[in-house]
Protein backbone atom coordinates (compact mmCIF):
# COMPACT_ATOMS: atom_id res chain seq x y z
CA UNK A 1 0.00 0.00 0.00
CA UNK A 2 1.33 3.44 -0.90
CA UNK A 3 2.38 5.73 1.89
CA UNK A 4 0.47 8.94 2.47
CA UNK A 5 1.98 12.32 1.58
CA UNK A 6 3.39 14.40 4.37
CA UNK A 7 1.14 17.35 5.08
CA UNK A 8 3.14 20.39 6.04
CA UNK A 9 0.29 22.12 7.77
CA UNK A 10 0.16 23.61 11.22
CA UNK A 11 -2.61 24.30 13.66
CA UNK A 12 -2.47 26.71 16.55
CA UNK A 13 -4.67 27.02 19.59
CA UNK A 14 -6.00 30.42 20.58
CA UNK A 15 -6.76 31.29 16.95
CA UNK A 16 -10.14 32.72 15.99
CA UNK A 17 -10.52 29.87 13.50
CA UNK A 18 -11.45 26.52 15.04
CA UNK A 19 -8.88 23.78 14.49
CA UNK A 20 -10.93 21.89 11.89
CA UNK A 21 -11.18 25.11 9.86
CA UNK A 22 -7.41 25.58 10.09
CA UNK A 23 -6.92 22.08 8.68
CA UNK A 24 -9.32 22.77 5.80
CA UNK A 25 -7.55 26.04 4.95
CA UNK A 26 -4.15 24.37 5.23
CA UNK A 27 -4.99 21.47 2.92
CA UNK A 28 -6.74 23.75 0.41
CA UNK A 29 -3.62 25.86 0.22
CA UNK A 30 -1.43 22.78 -0.26
CA UNK A 31 -3.65 21.71 -3.15
CA UNK A 32 -3.88 25.19 -4.69
CA UNK A 33 -0.09 25.62 -4.61
CA UNK A 34 0.33 22.08 -5.97
CA UNK A 35 2.42 20.88 -3.07
CA UNK A 36 -0.24 18.20 -2.98
CA UNK A 37 -0.89 16.93 -6.49
CA UNK A 38 -4.07 15.23 -7.72
CA UNK A 39 -4.07 11.57 -6.73
CA UNK A 40 -1.82 12.00 -3.67
CA UNK A 41 -2.81 10.01 -0.65
CA UNK A 42 -3.74 11.89 2.50
CA UNK A 43 -2.67 10.83 6.00
CA UNK A 44 -5.19 8.78 8.01
CA UNK A 45 -7.40 10.50 10.60
CA UNK A 46 -5.27 9.05 13.32
CA UNK A 47 -1.99 9.84 11.57
CA UNK A 48 -2.77 13.50 11.04
CA UNK A 49 -4.30 13.77 14.53
CA UNK A 50 -1.09 12.40 16.05
CA UNK A 51 1.02 14.76 13.97
CA UNK A 52 -1.03 17.78 15.08
CA UNK A 53 -1.80 16.48 18.62
CA UNK A 54 -5.53 16.85 18.25
CA UNK A 55 -8.63 14.67 18.51
CA UNK A 56 -8.93 12.31 15.48
CA UNK A 57 -12.60 13.27 15.17
CA UNK A 58 -11.54 16.84 14.40
CA UNK A 59 -9.51 15.56 11.44
CA UNK A 60 -12.51 13.49 10.35
CA UNK A 61 -14.66 16.61 10.42
CA UNK A 62 -12.18 18.56 8.28
CA UNK A 63 -11.84 15.67 5.77
CA UNK A 64 -15.63 15.37 5.55
CA UNK A 65 -15.90 19.05 4.66
CA UNK A 66 -13.14 18.76 2.03
CA UNK A 67 -14.90 15.72 0.52
CA UNK A 68 -18.12 17.69 0.36
CA UNK A 69 -16.30 20.43 -1.52
CA UNK A 70 -14.98 17.78 -3.92
CA UNK A 71 -11.33 18.49 -3.19
CA UNK A 72 -10.63 15.02 -1.84
CA UNK A 73 -12.28 11.67 -2.35
CA UNK A 74 -12.20 8.33 -0.60
CA UNK A 75 -11.36 5.11 -2.38
CA UNK A 76 -12.86 2.14 -0.66
CA UNK A 77 -10.34 0.34 1.51
CA UNK A 78 -7.46 2.48 0.28
CA UNK A 79 -7.92 5.77 2.06
CA UNK A 80 -8.42 9.38 1.06
CA UNK A 81 -6.91 11.02 -2.00
CA UNK A 82 -6.72 14.45 -3.58
CA UNK A 83 -9.36 14.43 -6.33
CA UNK A 84 -8.19 13.99 -9.91
CA UNK A 85 -11.03 15.89 -11.48
CA UNK A 86 -12.31 18.42 -9.08
CA UNK A 87 -16.01 18.74 -8.83
CA UNK A 88 -17.05 22.10 -10.30
CA UNK A 89 -18.79 24.60 -8.08
CA UNK A 90 -22.41 25.51 -8.63
CA UNK A 91 -23.15 28.67 -10.66
CA UNK A 92 -24.18 30.49 -7.50
CA UNK A 93 -20.98 29.58 -5.71
CA UNK A 94 -18.86 30.63 -8.68
CA UNK A 95 -20.63 33.98 -8.86
CA UNK A 96 -20.16 34.56 -5.14
CA UNK A 97 -16.48 33.68 -5.23
CA UNK A 98 -15.85 35.94 -8.20
CA UNK A 99 -17.71 38.84 -6.62
CA UNK A 100 -15.72 38.45 -3.40
CA UNK A 101 -12.38 38.34 -5.21
CA UNK A 102 -13.30 41.38 -7.34
CA UNK A 103 -14.23 43.38 -4.25
CA UNK A 104 -10.84 42.68 -2.68
CA UNK A 105 -9.11 43.53 -5.97
CA UNK A 106 -10.96 46.83 -6.37
CA UNK A 107 -10.25 47.86 -2.79
CA UNK A 108 -6.56 47.34 -3.43
CA UNK A 109 -6.39 49.14 -6.77
CA UNK A 110 -8.94 51.96 -6.74
CA UNK A 111 -6.59 54.43 -5.06
CA UNK A 112 -3.73 53.85 -7.50
CA UNK A 113 -5.06 56.30 -10.11
CA UNK A 114 -5.18 54.00 -13.12
CA UNK A 115 -7.92 54.40 -15.69
CA UNK A 116 -10.54 51.63 -15.96
CA UNK A 117 -9.19 50.64 -19.36
CA UNK A 118 -5.66 50.36 -18.07
CA UNK A 119 -6.74 48.07 -15.24
CA UNK A 120 -8.80 45.86 -17.56
CA UNK A 121 -5.85 45.64 -19.93
CA UNK A 122 -3.52 44.44 -17.16
CA UNK A 123 -5.99 41.76 -16.11
CA UNK A 124 -6.47 40.56 -19.67
CA UNK A 125 -2.72 40.25 -20.19
CA UNK A 126 -2.28 38.39 -16.94
CA UNK A 127 -5.03 35.90 -17.82
CA UNK A 128 -3.49 35.36 -21.24
CA UNK A 129 -0.13 34.70 -19.62
CA UNK A 130 -1.58 32.04 -17.28
CA UNK A 131 -3.34 30.27 -20.16
CA UNK A 132 -0.28 30.10 -22.42
CA UNK A 133 2.08 28.72 -19.78
CA UNK B 1 -32.11 1.89 29.45
CA UNK B 2 -31.50 5.48 28.45
CA UNK B 3 -29.19 6.46 25.59
CA UNK B 4 -27.44 8.92 27.83
CA UNK B 5 -24.24 8.11 29.59
CA UNK B 6 -25.01 10.72 32.21
CA UNK B 7 -28.38 12.30 32.81
CA UNK B 8 -29.43 14.65 35.57
CA UNK B 9 -32.84 16.13 36.14
CA UNK B 10 -33.38 19.28 38.24
CA UNK B 11 -30.44 18.17 40.34
CA UNK B 12 -29.94 20.36 43.40
CA UNK B 13 -27.46 20.06 46.23
CA UNK B 14 -27.35 22.49 49.09
CA UNK B 15 -24.56 22.87 51.66
CA UNK B 16 -25.91 25.15 54.38
CA UNK B 17 -26.94 28.32 52.60
CA UNK B 18 -24.84 27.62 49.53
CA UNK B 19 -26.31 25.97 46.46
CA UNK B 20 -23.56 23.78 45.03
CA UNK B 21 -25.87 22.53 42.28
CA UNK B 22 -28.84 24.59 41.26
CA UNK B 23 -31.57 22.75 39.38
CA UNK B 24 -29.07 21.20 36.99
CA UNK B 25 -30.47 19.31 34.03
CA UNK B 26 -27.69 17.85 31.93
CA UNK B 27 -27.69 15.04 29.38
CA UNK B 28 -24.45 13.63 28.05
CA UNK B 29 -24.79 11.13 25.19
CA UNK B 30 -22.51 8.12 24.87
CA UNK B 31 -19.16 8.40 23.15
CA UNK B 32 -16.76 11.25 22.56
CA UNK B 33 -14.76 13.56 24.75
CA UNK B 34 -16.84 16.07 26.70
CA UNK B 35 -14.98 18.88 28.43
CA UNK B 36 -16.46 20.44 31.54
CA UNK B 37 -15.31 23.94 32.34
CA UNK B 38 -16.29 26.09 35.28
CA UNK B 39 -14.72 28.40 37.81
CA UNK B 40 -13.66 26.90 41.12
CA UNK B 41 -16.81 26.14 43.06
CA UNK B 42 -18.99 25.82 39.96
CA UNK B 43 -20.19 22.44 41.22
CA UNK B 44 -18.15 20.03 39.08
CA UNK B 45 -16.84 17.89 41.93
CA UNK B 46 -20.22 17.87 43.66
CA UNK B 47 -21.76 16.69 40.40
CA UNK B 48 -19.34 13.74 40.23
CA UNK B 49 -19.92 12.84 43.87
CA UNK B 50 -23.67 12.72 43.28
CA UNK B 51 -23.33 10.83 40.02
CA UNK B 52 -21.16 8.18 41.63
CA UNK B 53 -23.53 7.88 44.58
CA UNK B 54 -21.05 9.14 47.22
CA UNK B 55 -23.52 11.78 48.27
CA UNK B 56 -27.27 12.26 47.96
CA UNK B 57 -28.94 15.21 46.24
CA UNK B 58 -31.10 17.69 48.14
CA UNK B 59 -33.63 17.28 45.34
CA UNK B 60 -33.78 16.07 41.77
CA UNK B 61 -32.25 12.90 40.37
CA UNK B 62 -29.40 11.61 38.29
CA UNK B 63 -28.51 8.46 36.41
CA UNK B 64 -25.18 6.99 35.40
CA UNK B 65 -25.01 4.50 32.51
CA UNK B 66 -28.75 4.01 32.83
CA UNK B 67 -28.90 3.34 36.58
CA UNK B 68 -30.07 5.65 39.37
CA UNK B 69 -26.96 7.06 41.03
CA UNK B 70 -28.09 6.17 44.55
CA UNK B 71 -28.58 2.51 43.60
CA UNK B 72 -25.60 1.74 41.40
CA UNK B 73 -24.87 -1.95 40.95
CA UNK B 74 -21.34 -3.30 41.24
CA UNK B 75 -21.50 -4.04 37.53
CA UNK B 76 -22.07 -0.39 36.58
CA UNK B 77 -19.49 0.82 39.10
CA UNK B 78 -17.00 -1.47 37.42
CA UNK B 79 -17.63 0.31 34.13
CA UNK B 80 -16.52 3.71 35.43
CA UNK B 81 -12.90 4.84 35.38
CA UNK B 82 -11.75 7.81 37.41
CA UNK B 83 -8.54 9.83 37.45
CA UNK B 84 -8.28 12.85 39.70
CA UNK B 85 -5.82 15.68 40.00
CA UNK B 86 -4.12 14.36 43.12
CA UNK B 87 -3.26 10.97 41.60
CA UNK B 88 -3.51 9.53 45.10
CA UNK B 89 -2.14 6.02 45.37
CA UNK B 90 -0.66 4.13 48.33
CA UNK B 91 2.94 5.32 48.39
CA UNK B 92 4.35 2.32 50.23
CA UNK B 93 3.19 -0.18 47.59
CA UNK B 94 5.11 -1.20 44.53
CA UNK B 95 3.70 -0.30 41.12
CA UNK B 96 3.17 -3.97 40.18
CA UNK B 97 1.28 -4.65 43.43
CA UNK B 98 -1.04 -1.67 42.98
CA UNK B 99 -1.72 -2.77 39.43
CA UNK B 100 -2.54 -6.32 40.52
CA UNK B 101 -4.85 -5.07 43.24
CA UNK B 102 -6.68 -2.84 40.79
CA UNK B 103 -6.85 -5.61 38.19
CA UNK B 104 -8.55 -7.93 40.69
CA UNK B 105 -11.46 -5.47 41.04
CA UNK B 106 -12.19 -5.13 37.34
CA UNK B 107 -13.38 -8.14 35.34
CA UNK B 108 -12.95 -6.35 31.99
CA UNK B 109 -9.27 -5.66 32.64
CA UNK B 110 -7.19 -5.77 29.46
CA UNK B 111 -3.49 -6.21 29.96
CA UNK B 112 -2.64 -5.23 26.40
CA UNK B 113 -4.14 -1.80 26.89
CA UNK B 114 -2.32 -1.38 30.19
CA UNK B 115 1.01 -2.16 28.54
CA UNK B 116 0.38 0.13 25.59
CA UNK B 117 -0.57 3.09 27.76
CA UNK B 118 2.11 2.64 30.41
CA UNK B 119 4.68 2.56 27.58
CA UNK B 120 4.12 6.30 27.14
CA UNK B 121 5.56 6.79 30.62
CA UNK B 122 8.77 5.75 32.28
CA UNK B 123 7.35 3.62 35.07
CA UNK B 124 9.26 0.63 36.48
CA UNK B 125 6.92 -2.03 37.97
CA UNK B 126 9.40 -2.73 40.78
CA UNK B 127 9.42 0.91 41.88
CA UNK B 128 7.50 2.10 44.92
CA UNK B 129 4.64 4.47 44.15
CA UNK B 130 6.16 7.07 46.48
CA UNK B 131 9.18 7.25 44.18
CA UNK B 132 7.17 8.17 41.08
CA UNK B 133 7.03 11.74 39.83
CA UNK B 134 3.67 13.47 39.54
CA UNK B 135 3.65 12.90 35.78
CA UNK B 136 4.48 9.22 36.19
CA UNK B 137 1.72 8.82 38.78
CA UNK B 138 -0.72 10.48 36.36
CA UNK B 139 0.38 8.09 33.62
CA UNK B 140 0.12 5.07 35.91
CA UNK B 141 -3.37 6.11 36.96
CA UNK B 142 -4.46 6.64 33.35
CA UNK B 143 -3.03 3.25 32.33
CA UNK B 144 -5.03 1.52 35.05
CA UNK B 145 -8.20 3.48 34.24
CA UNK B 146 -8.00 2.64 30.52
CA UNK B 147 -7.11 -1.01 31.16
CA UNK B 148 -10.41 -1.37 33.03
CA UNK B 149 -12.03 -0.71 29.63
CA UNK B 150 -14.51 1.70 31.20
CA UNK B 151 -17.68 2.82 29.42
CA UNK B 152 -17.28 6.12 31.22
CA UNK B 153 -13.95 7.72 32.04
CA UNK B 154 -13.98 10.73 34.35
CA UNK B 155 -10.84 12.84 34.37
CA UNK B 156 -10.81 15.61 36.95
CA UNK B 157 -8.05 18.06 36.02
CA UNK B 158 -5.65 15.19 35.34
CA UNK B 159 -2.85 17.32 33.89
CA UNK B 160 -2.75 19.85 36.72
CA UNK B 161 0.84 20.45 37.78
CA UNK B 162 2.32 18.25 35.04
CA UNK B 163 5.28 19.54 33.02
CA UNK B 164 4.99 19.91 29.23
CA UNK B 165 6.49 16.52 28.47
CA UNK B 166 4.27 14.61 30.91
CA UNK B 167 1.23 16.55 29.72
CA UNK B 168 1.99 15.70 26.10
CA UNK B 169 2.38 11.99 26.93
CA UNK B 170 -0.82 12.03 28.93
CA UNK B 171 -2.90 13.55 26.13
CA UNK B 172 -1.29 11.31 23.52
CA UNK B 173 -2.00 8.18 25.57
CA UNK B 174 -5.57 9.33 26.15
CA UNK B 175 -6.33 10.06 22.50
CA UNK B 176 -4.30 7.48 20.65
CA UNK B 177 -4.01 4.39 22.82
CA UNK B 178 -6.31 2.00 21.01
CA UNK B 179 -9.18 1.09 23.26
CA UNK B 180 -11.67 -0.24 20.67
CA UNK B 181 -14.85 0.03 22.79
CA UNK B 182 -17.18 3.03 22.88
CA UNK B 183 -15.97 5.13 25.74
CA UNK B 184 -17.39 8.41 26.95
CA UNK B 185 -14.78 10.69 28.43
CA UNK B 186 -15.60 13.54 30.77
CA UNK B 187 -12.66 15.89 30.94
CA UNK B 188 -12.54 18.63 33.55
CA UNK B 189 -9.86 21.14 32.85
CA UNK B 190 -8.98 24.80 32.97
CA UNK B 191 -6.41 24.46 30.20
CA UNK B 192 -8.12 25.98 27.18
CA UNK B 193 -5.33 24.81 24.92
CA UNK B 194 -6.01 21.19 25.87
CA UNK B 195 -9.73 21.67 25.48
CA UNK B 196 -9.33 23.09 22.00
CA UNK B 197 -7.23 20.13 20.97
CA UNK B 198 -9.28 17.30 22.43
CA UNK B 199 -12.87 18.27 23.26
CA UNK B 200 -15.79 17.42 21.00
CA UNK B 201 -18.37 18.91 23.34
CA UNK B 202 -17.99 21.84 25.67
CA UNK B 203 -20.05 21.93 28.85
CA UNK B 204 -19.82 25.11 30.89
CA UNK B 205 -21.04 25.26 34.47
CA UNK B 206 -21.40 28.27 36.66
CA UNK B 207 -22.61 28.46 40.23
CA UNK B 208 -24.19 25.03 40.00
CA UNK B 209 -26.04 25.75 36.78
CA UNK B 210 -25.49 24.59 33.21
CA UNK B 211 -24.75 27.53 30.93
CA UNK B 212 -23.55 25.79 27.77
CA UNK B 213 -23.55 22.34 26.19
CA UNK B 214 -22.51 22.40 22.52
CA UNK B 215 -19.46 21.87 20.32
CA UNK B 216 -16.63 24.30 21.12
CA UNK B 217 -17.04 25.86 17.66
CA UNK B 218 -20.74 26.52 18.11
CA UNK B 219 -20.04 28.00 21.51
CA UNK B 220 -17.36 30.28 20.12
CA UNK B 221 -19.75 31.49 17.42
CA UNK B 222 -22.23 32.60 20.10
CA UNK B 223 -19.84 35.20 21.47
CA UNK B 224 -18.83 38.32 19.56
CA UNK B 225 -16.75 41.35 20.35
CA UNK B 226 -17.86 44.81 19.32
CA UNK B 227 -15.55 47.78 19.28
CA UNK B 228 -17.04 51.26 19.26
CA UNK B 229 -16.50 54.82 20.25
CA UNK B 230 -19.18 54.98 22.91
CA UNK B 231 -18.67 57.28 25.86
CA UNK B 232 -22.15 56.66 27.25
CA UNK B 233 -21.35 53.09 28.29
CA UNK B 234 -19.79 54.21 31.57
CA UNK B 235 -22.97 55.84 32.81
CA UNK B 236 -25.16 53.05 31.39
CA UNK B 237 -23.26 50.41 33.35
CA UNK B 238 -23.28 52.56 36.50
CA UNK B 239 -26.94 53.54 36.38
CA UNK B 240 -28.21 50.36 34.69
CA UNK B 241 -30.75 52.52 32.86
CA UNK B 242 -30.32 50.75 29.51
CA UNK B 243 -30.36 47.00 29.08
CA UNK B 244 -27.47 45.94 26.82
CA UNK B 245 -28.68 42.71 25.20
CA UNK B 246 -26.44 39.69 25.82
CA UNK B 247 -23.88 41.77 27.71
CA UNK B 248 -20.94 39.76 29.09
CA UNK B 249 -18.09 42.12 29.74
CA UNK B 250 -16.51 45.35 28.65
CA UNK B 251 -13.17 47.10 28.77
CA UNK B 252 -11.76 50.32 27.47
CA UNK B 253 -8.65 50.21 25.29
CA UNK B 254 -7.20 53.46 23.90
CA UNK B 255 -10.51 55.24 24.37
CA UNK B 256 -12.40 52.57 22.42
CA UNK B 257 -14.98 50.38 24.13
CA UNK B 258 -14.58 46.64 23.60
CA UNK B 259 -17.84 44.92 24.43
CA UNK B 260 -18.32 41.16 24.56
CA UNK B 261 -21.87 39.94 24.00
CA UNK B 262 -23.54 36.57 23.61
CA UNK B 263 -26.17 35.46 21.09
CA UNK B 264 -26.29 38.80 19.27
CA UNK B 265 -26.48 39.06 15.49
CA UNK B 266 -25.51 41.94 13.25
CA UNK B 267 -28.40 43.95 14.63
CA UNK B 268 -26.36 44.58 17.78
CA UNK B 269 -24.50 47.15 15.65
CA UNK B 270 -27.85 48.89 15.09
CA UNK B 271 -28.47 48.87 18.83
CA UNK B 272 -25.08 50.50 19.48
CA UNK B 273 -25.79 53.14 16.86
CA UNK B 274 -29.14 53.95 18.41
CA UNK B 275 -27.39 54.41 21.74
CA UNK B 276 -25.10 57.01 20.21
CA UNK B 277 -22.03 54.87 19.51
CA UNK B 278 -19.99 55.41 16.37
CA UNK B 279 -17.05 53.81 14.50
CA UNK B 280 -18.60 50.43 15.21
CA UNK B 281 -16.73 47.27 14.24
CA UNK B 282 -17.27 43.61 15.01
CA UNK B 283 -14.35 41.30 15.77
CA UNK B 284 -14.34 37.52 16.06
CA UNK B 285 -13.10 35.98 19.32
CA UNK B 286 -11.18 32.81 20.09
CA UNK B 287 -12.38 30.03 22.36
CA UNK B 288 -10.39 31.06 25.40
CA UNK B 289 -11.72 34.60 25.29
CA UNK B 290 -15.29 33.40 24.78
CA UNK B 291 -15.08 31.06 27.78
CA UNK B 292 -13.41 33.67 29.97
CA UNK B 293 -16.06 36.22 29.09
CA UNK B 294 -18.75 33.76 30.11
CA UNK B 295 -17.10 32.85 33.38
CA UNK B 296 -16.23 36.41 34.41
CA UNK B 297 -19.64 37.84 33.48
CA UNK B 298 -21.23 36.82 36.76
CA UNK B 299 -18.14 36.51 38.87
CA UNK B 300 -18.45 38.26 42.20
CA UNK B 301 -16.71 41.62 42.18
CA UNK B 302 -16.15 44.12 44.95
CA UNK B 303 -19.08 46.52 44.83
CA UNK B 304 -16.92 49.61 44.34
CA UNK B 305 -15.75 48.46 40.89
Amino acid sequence: MSKPSVLKIKVVTGDIRPIFKQIIDGIRLEIATEKLSPGSKLPSYRGLAMQLMINPNTVAKAYAELSKQGLIESKKGLGLFVSENRQSLSDDEREQKLAKAVTVFINETVHLNYSDDEIVEVIKNKLKEIKTT
Amino acid sequence: MSDFCISTKNLTKQFGKKLALNNLTLNIPQGGIHAIVGSNGAGKSTLFRLLLGFDTPTSGSCTLLGEQSDQLSARVRGRVGYVNEEHTLPGWMKVAAVKELQQSFYPNWNHDIYNKVIAYFDVDPKQKVAGLSRGERAGFNLSMALAQRPSLLILDEPTLGLDVVARQSFLEALMFAETEEVMTTIYCSHQMEEIERIAEQLIIMEKGRLINNSTPDDFCARVSCWVADWDAIGSILRNKNVDIPGFLSHREIDGQQHILVVDQGDDFGGFLQKQGAHDIAQLPVNLERAVNAFLTANHNKPVAL
